[in-house]
């Protein structure tokens, strides 16, 4: 059976105080030994809490440092997702600026600048692929009576509902734009003059059978188109100002109707 | 004691540091060439005005755009004012934004969490 370290130990104090032993040969050794084992057993205490020391403290730095870099972290992170917020809200206000630049206020066509935009790149498509692309441009007949008799609010409402019109008597890759007051810039791409002359036509017959109703008075509006065909190579403000005199001899003729340049 | 006014400018926010108020107002869009220099007179106002005596500090924000380098500086603002509070100081953010841009008011829901002190964002018509 082992004995327990304490009665160990107070077996040996008590054997070393022991009178009867006190001249025994052994007990001066057994003193030596005794001393010397409790000075080593005192020291690897020492080296053990000092040992434990350095240790708790590397963990704590670690604890710390660890702490201190998912702190920073989160703050990082939280740094990036807001700021990745102000750049969507940017980007979403360019988009609508650069909606509106492109859209007139009033009849949500496009305007002249879209109208400019698409002109310049039609005609560069039209050059590569020599297809036919067809310009028009159209202006509501006597809209300033409309103005005149029934203010310029209802002149507006009429202008919208023209446009409205216009967009849908047109095919989804044909481009409307308000050109000014009453006008508006039509471009046909891929499409051949005798077939523009055939969608205008129709265009004209939307128009005629629109049911305008201002302040409850039946209105019956009509319009006039001048036609021209884009010359592959030519400067697309020449087709314009081809469209343009063929638009004055439409009125010219008596209004209502379409004439090519 | 010293008032802080930093005129704003297209890119820098206008900055009032009311003393006697106890009012920090900033209006407008930061995305400042030097975001270092400008936020470092505003962090030592706050770190000032906080040291000097106990009264309450309120920031008044209508701040609309911040580039990155201003989302951080705001960061430390906002950090100066949490440990005040931990210290048992009246301090509070309201943070105006419009409410035809309720994105503002999104992001300024964003810097709000995890701070403690009131933090109000508040649209205007």
């Amino acid at each position: 059976m082992i004995e327990q370290p304490s009665s160990f130990d107070d077996r040996i104090e008590s054997l070393l105080r022991d009178a009867q032993y006190l001249d025994h040969p052994l007990r001066k050794a057994l003193a030596q030994l005794w001393a010397q084992d409790r000075e080593r057993l005192e020291r690897l205490e020492r080296i053990s809490l000092i040992a434990d020391g350095y240790h708790r403290i590397a963990i704590d730095g670690a604890k710390s440092i660890n702490q201190r870099y998912n702190q920073h972290l989160r703050r990082l992170e939280k740094a990036v997702r807001i700021s990745d917020g102000y750049q969507q809200m940017m980007r979403e206000l360019c988009a609508k600026l650069e909606a509106a630049a492109h859209t007139d206020q009033l009849t949500g066509l496009a305007n002249r600048r879209l109208a400019f935009k698409r002109l310049g790149e039609e005609a560069k498509r039209t050059n590569r692929h020599h297809q036919p692309l067809a310009l028009a441009l159209l202006d509501i007949d006597h809209f300033k009576r409309v103005n005149d008799r029934f203010g310029h609010y209802t002149g507006d409402e009429v202008l919208v509902s023209f446009a409205q019109a216009i967009r849908n008597g047109l095919r989804e890759y044909d481009l409307c734009a308000r050109w000014g007051g009453e006008e508006f810039l039509i471009l046909l791409p891929n499409t051949a003059a005798a077939a523009a002359v055939a969608v205008l036509h129709r265009l004209q017959e939307h128009i005629r059978a629109l049911p305008l109703a201002p302040k409850g008075q039946t209105l019956s509006m009509t319009a006039s188109i001048g036609i021209a065909m884009y010359r592959a190579g030519e400067d697309i403000s020449d087709t314009i100002s081809r469209a343009d005199d063929a638009l004055i001899a439409a009125k010219r003729r008596g209004r209502d109707c379409c004439v090519s340049a | 004691m010293t008032d802080l006014i930093i005129p704003g400018t297209q890119s820098v926010p206008d900055v009032l540091g009311d003393w006697q108020a106890g009012i920090l107002a900033m209006n407008g869009d930061s995305y400042p060439e030097n975001a270092f220099s400008l936020f470092d007179q505003i962090i030592k106002w706050v770190e000032k005005y906080l040291a000097a005596d106990s009264r309450a500090l309120s920031l008044e924000l209508r701040l609309i755009y911040l580039n990155t380098s201003s989302v951080r500086a705001m960061m430390d603002i906002f950090d100066l004012l949490e440990t005040a509070a931990a210290g048992g100081r009246r301090v509070a953010v309201n943070w105006y934004f419009d409410s035809a841009n309720e994105r503002v008011g999104e992001l300024a829901a964003e810097f709000k969490e995890d701070y403690t002190f009131p933090f109000h964002i508040l649209p205007v018509d």
